[in-house]
């Protein structure tokens, strides 16, 4: 017990000091675990160091700022600390792979990268595109609804947070099979059915309850997530890089606007950075928020209009770590201190500590610097819109942070310090695991595995997720994400966010969870590729990225090292594609009683379309018109679809050939501006098969095709490999017969083929590599097969 | 005096409940053999009135004006004095 | 009436979310539109200054209660008398989505006896859940609803539904009664049908919550009250059809812009 460092001030409300200036290895431990901080021995003992110097014990509400702001979750630890990696030294992750991919890449377009709560492209006409995807998987495996919700409601205020209307949301989500045996699910796992619901209908109750559409996502299903489940929330905003404010001084004042501050959420940023254990259902529901939109929709109006009017110098919201993060982060990043009467922000209900009040996570809360003399018309602007917001302190010009509650200061700390956490270094090793080739008869029935395919969680409609979410507000939503009459899965979504203009926003995503099991070096190759071609099928360029991981614990040698293959393939594939990282987010110690989550990067895609009439569907448009196949296809199964409904994993993944793939995705990007492709979508997961199935029941047409013609490695010697095979950076093309010469001579030099037509009989048809057809199947039943089997789990 | 409130507001039989048959299907899927659920919204309100007499008609009048729409919804009013 | 003076008075409170497209839809006509916060109205009592009043989609307070419920009883004690006055004279009213259920909450519609106490219907909360899709509607109404005259009787249109509560229903025992009423007095707009103009007849997805005899939308007897759950705002421009890729040659404009046509001619012919 440390009961004995801990000791009461004499003040009319809760304040502690903590004697730790003479204690120990295990009581500063101790002393970290008791305060719920989650700091280790050197963080702890750098602490100790620091207040034997100030000569004087800590206050609780400073080990609880100094714990905020070094977790994991607010400073990225392990991204920004240095790792020793198969005899190797790295210095930062996030600065060797990411942010020099970026700095290599260097496009003029890029406003700002990795500095504010968003990135943001310029876009034309003096907008910006402001875009962020946040991780919110530990609040949603333990409270669903409430986890997901709000971590909607976080990343729009990381729109809001660079001032940006927000205008798009996304979300991509992984789950463990809804058929899960109940009987298997460990004590503190709720089932994935319980989960899926709930997260699906959080994020829906957010997106919907703003007014925000929700254009573009997926789902995936895997085993590892049934202990972890994967939220992936993101949005996008607009804004005048005009009226883009950053320039906050000493004198300005402190505002908090929006929600008031409660007991909820308090210490989410430490129990996120912890693995979860039997126990997180009991002890950390208190850490997740209740999320109330209606209110988050006002903020927004006036922060819009304050924006507007440019009465504030700066921005943030208040996400993990609450005010201590956001107060503390605007004083370092304009050189300033700040001074904050923590008993001047208003309370939810009764009475708290101080400490509790500065990390508080309550939603639905921003801050804002503002120019003393614009102070009232903030104020007024707010109280028009029904939003509380109250000047809480000041920013200073001595780089210290004081904290006082009734005037007892109970906190005093250098910011030079407080954002100087001692940097980790962390063991990373990667050894290729061995595979084995699989090694099985063709099937005599492809038309069967087709089906089977297309009804398989991974590859099957997500319908009934789709239209839980509002993806028509505010009447922009060009492209949808299901198209045509039979709604089929488009491959990214198009919006048209300005009246005067035709130029459109492109939104795609690639993830590739399964690939990562075999190699994180391909899978996030792999990510990349399918996330630009999504962009690319419908008319997209100039694309920039956004990484998501989300990991095991990198205290382990081996998760980290996969992660670090994983950064490697984000530099040398986004170098190599011209495509910066604009902005990211990592999840680590993704970790249950069933084991670590298998790593999974989301990469979203942030693409424009100089004119939304020149877009592509994915749908057949007619009969009589030329599909072609564009891109090699290899002999890459490891980790597809085709295998796991074998269950069998393989050993060679999809690679990228970034040469070839740049090349292709440009000239698919010619054709489309020349007006020529009718019709266009990515190869993914199923391959060729499934990618013609959709467009056929998407546009209610056949298709004949020849896989002879495919451009195919040589050893690529069976009928169900060319189907099902996932090679990236491959298009299905359909074309109306008088453009084709055009289209070959804009395809010279690239691997591509015509394979067959579209058909008026409703009929899919492969021939095979003996000539003869070796997959028939009527395009209506494949299409109720993928339309059925998902929402079948889930509805009535 | 200070009166506690609770006012049920349910649907009126014959309505259908989809929020209840959801839930139903969901818990015959734990195991449970339920035959049906129906969701109503309980809402509870501390409320300042003379005589319990007046916190009845009170509550009679916040169904009527805001907390049930007659086309659809029951309502029940239980209501106690506070010490 | 001359178009340029015709000024529209969108709502707003928090949680409308669809006034910025529905304002743009009247621009693109022409005509003025004013987005306005309820405070400001409270405020300025300034109500009778407009030609139109329109309640916008959105989740007002939240949805809280009934969706609709609060703004309606709010509105009503606030500016009841204002807006009892605006009705008197004929001025129209239209409620889209959100905007319709707080006309049924207030009493606004059907109002087959003028205002209601109590509402006489309910948007009661859908039988497959919230549901974002394209529907097809056919107008019903024979000349008098000022928001759709335009709009040929038997026409199908298509426009999307985005709500979680959007099934209109009567109470159970005045079911036929009431709806003789809407038939009577030409109250009816538009029902759900399917893309051939056959009526839904309660079949999912072509009525998509279950709305009692396939309704969609109602006015008031006279016609000057209007709400519907679909989007006409989201329906104005080709390109914001789900099917704009598929169509070789697609109209300049979707179906929702006859619905703002129609008030904005009714508006200048009125004088």
């Amino acid at each position: 017990m440390t009961q004995r460092f801990f000791i009461r001030r004499k003040t009319r409300f809760p304040l502690y000091e903590i004697n730790l200036l003479g204690a120990e290895d295990m009581q500063l431990l101790e002393v970290s675990r008791e305060l719920g901080i989650g700091l280790n021995l050197r963080e702890m003992e750098k602490v100790q160091n620091y207040f034997r110097r100030k000569k004087r014990t800590p206050t609780d509400v400073e080990l609880q700022t100094i714990g905020q702001t070094w977790s994991e979750h607010c400073f990225h630890k392990t991204f920004k600390g240095k790792i020793q990696f198969n005899g190797k030294k790295i210095d930062s992750l996030f600065k060797t792979y990411i942010a020099k991919a970026t700095e290599k890449v260097d496009p003029k377009w890029c406003f700002s990268v990795f500095e504010d709560n968003a990135g943001i492209v310029s876009f034309g006409k003096g907008y910006g595109v402001a875009i962020k995807v946040e991780t919110h998987n530990h609040p949603s495996a333990v409270e669903p609804f409430g986890g997901a919700a709000t971590g909607t409601g976080g990343v729009i205020r990381d729109i809001l947070g660079v001032w940006a209307d927000p205008i798009a949301c996304t979300d991509v989500l992984g789950f463990g099979p809804l058929n899960f045996d109940y009987k298997k699910l460990p004590a503190g796992v709720n089932h994935p059915k319980y989960v899926y619901m709930g997260v699906v209908a959080g994020i829906g109750n957010y997106g919907n309850n703003m007014g925000i559409p929700t254009v573009n996502g997926a789902v995936c299903f895997d085993e590892s997530y049934v202990g972890n489940v994967v939220v992936y929330c993101g949005c996008v905003g607009l804004l005048p890089l005009g009226k883009f404010r950053k320039n906050a001084q000493a004198g300005d004042v402190i505002v908090v606007a929006g929600g008031r501050t409660g007991l909820d959420g308090i210490h989410g940023v430490t129990f996120a950075s912890a693995e979860l254990t039997e126990k997180s259902e009991a002890v950390s529901r208190p850490a997740v928020q209740i999320a109330n939109p209606i209110e988050e929709e006002k903020l927004k109006r006036a922060i819009v209009e304050i924006r507007d009017l440019e009465l504030a110098s700066a921005i943030t919201d208040l996400g993990g770590g609450g005010l201590s993060s956001a107060v503390g982060e605007t004083a370092k990043k304009f050189g300033c201190g700040a001074e904050v009467e923590l008993d001047k922000v208003p309370l939810k209900y009764g009475e708290m500590a101080p400490w509790e009040i500065y990390v508080s996570e309550s939603q639905e809360r921003m801050l804002l610097t503002v120019p003393r003399g614009n102070l009232e018309k903030v104020l007024k602007i707010f109280e028009r819109e029904d939003v509380e917001a109250t000047p809480i302190g000041q920013l200073t010009a001595d780089n210290v942070l004081i904290l006082r509650y009734e005037r007892v200061k109970v906190a005093e700390l250098d910011i030079s310090f407080l954002f100087k956490p001692p940097r980790t270094v962390r063991i990373a090793k990667y050894e290729s695991p061995e595979f084995e080739e699989p090694d099985f008869p063709e099937p005599s029935n492809l038309a069967e595995v087709l089906k089977l395919l297309l009804s398989s969680p991974n590859i099957a409609s997500k319908e009934s997720v789709v239209r839980i979410y509002d993806h028509e507000v505010k009447g922009n939503t060009v492209i949808k994400p299901l198209q045509g009459i039979y709604a089929g899965p488009n491959d990214a979504a198009v919006l048209k966010p300005l009246s005067d203009s035709w130029k459109g926003i492109v939104l795609s995503c690639g993830i590739n969870p399964s690939y990562g099991k075999i190699d994180p070096y391909w899978m996030a190759a792999s990510a990349i590729d399918e996330a630009i071609r999504n962009n690319v099928a419908v008319g997209g360029r100039r694309i920039a990225l956004l990484d998501n991981f989300t990991w095991g614990n990198p205290e382990k040698p081996e998760r980290l090292g996969s992660l670090v293959r994983a950064c490697e393939a984000c530099y040398d594939v986004a170098t190599a594609l011209g495509t910066p990282f604009i902005s990211g987010k990592d999840s680590l110690y993704n970790e249950s009683p069933l084991g670590p989550v298998t790593p999974t990067l989301l990469i979203s895609a942030l693409g424009v379309i100089p004119d939304i009439r020149l877009a592509v569907s994915m749908e057949t448009k007619t009969s009589g018109d030329i599909i072609y196949v564009v891109g090699e296809t290899f002999k890459e199964l490891g980790g597809s679809e085709y295998y796991r409904l074998r269950g069998i994993l393989g050993k060679t993944v999809p690679k990228v050939q970034v040469v070839q793939a740049k090349r292709i995705f440009k000239a698919v990007t010619a054709a489309i501006d020349a007006g020529l492709v009718k019709a266009c979508h990515d190869l993914s997961e199923g391959g060729l098969a499934v990618a013609a199935a959709e467009m056929c029941f998407a546009g209610g047409y056949g298709m004949k095709l020849d896989l002879r013609k495919v451009p195919q490695e040589a050893s690529l010697d069976r009928d169900d490999f060319i189907l099902f095979s996932e090679s990236n950076s491959r298009f299905l093309v359909e074309l109306s017969e008088q453009g084709n010469a055009e289209f070959e001579n804009l395809m010279k030099g690239k691997p591509f083929a015509a394979l067959g037509k579209t058909t008026r009989d409703r009929r899919l048809r492969f021939i095979g590599l003996k000539g003869k057809v070796v997959l028939e199947a009527s395009v209506d039943e494949l299409g109720s097969m993928w339309r059925k089997a998902l929402s079948s789990e889930v509805q009535p | 005096m200070k009166y506690r409130l609770k006012i049920h507001v349910s649907l009126k039989l014959g309505h259908s409940d989809p929020e209840g048959e959801t839930t139903a299907r969901l818990l015959r899927e734990l195991g449970y053999k339920v035959e049906n659920v129906s969701v109503g919204k309980v809402y509870r309100v501390l409320l300042e009135a003379d005589t319990t007499k007046e916190a009845e008609r009170k509550a009679e009048e916040m169904c009527k004006r805001l907390l049930a729409n007659p086309t659809k919804d029951d309502y029940a009013i239980v209501v106690e004095e506070t010490k | 009436m001359k178009r340029a003076d015709i000024k529209i008075c969108l709502l707003r409170v928090g949680g409308t979310n669809c006034d910025a497209e529905t304002k743009r839809s009247f621009e693109a006509l022409g005509a003025k539109a004013d987005i306005v916060h309820v405070n400001e109205l409270v405020k300025q009592r300034n109500l009778i200054e407009y030609s139109a009043l329109v309640f916008p989609g959105g989740f007002s307070y939240g949805d809280y209660v009934r969706a609709g419920a609060i703004w309606a009883k709010w509105i009503l004690a606030k500016l009841g008398k204002d807006l009892e006055a605006f009705v008197d004279d004929g001025r129209p009213i239209l409620g889209i989505c959100n905007g319709f259920q707080v006309l049924v909450e207030a009493g606004l519609l059907p109002a087959f006896e003028g205002v209601s106490q109590q509402p006489e219907a309910a948007l009661a909360n859908n039988v497959r859940g919230y549901s974002c899709r394209w529907v097809y509607l056919k107008h019903e109404n024979m000349d008098k609803c000022v928001f759709t005259w335009k709009v040929p009787k038997g026409m199908v249109l298509r426009m999307p539904i985005a709500h979680g509560e959007g099934r209109f229903i009567f109470p159970k025992e005045k079911e036929k009664e009431f709806l003789k009423k809407l038939y009577d007095n030409d109250q009816l707009v538009f029902r759900y049908c399917n893309g051939d103009g056959e009526y839904a007849e309660g079949g999912f997805p072509e009525n998509p919550n279950g709305s009692f005899h396939d309704i969609a939308g109602i006015c008031n007897p006279e016609g000057t009250v209007f709400g519907l759950m679909p989007h006409p705002e989201r329906a104005f421009y080709w390109w914001q059809q789900p099917d704009w890729t598929s169509k070789k040659r697609m109209q300049e404009y979707g179906d929702g812009k006859l619905v703002f046509e129609s008030l904005i001619d009714y508006l200048e012919r009125k004088g």
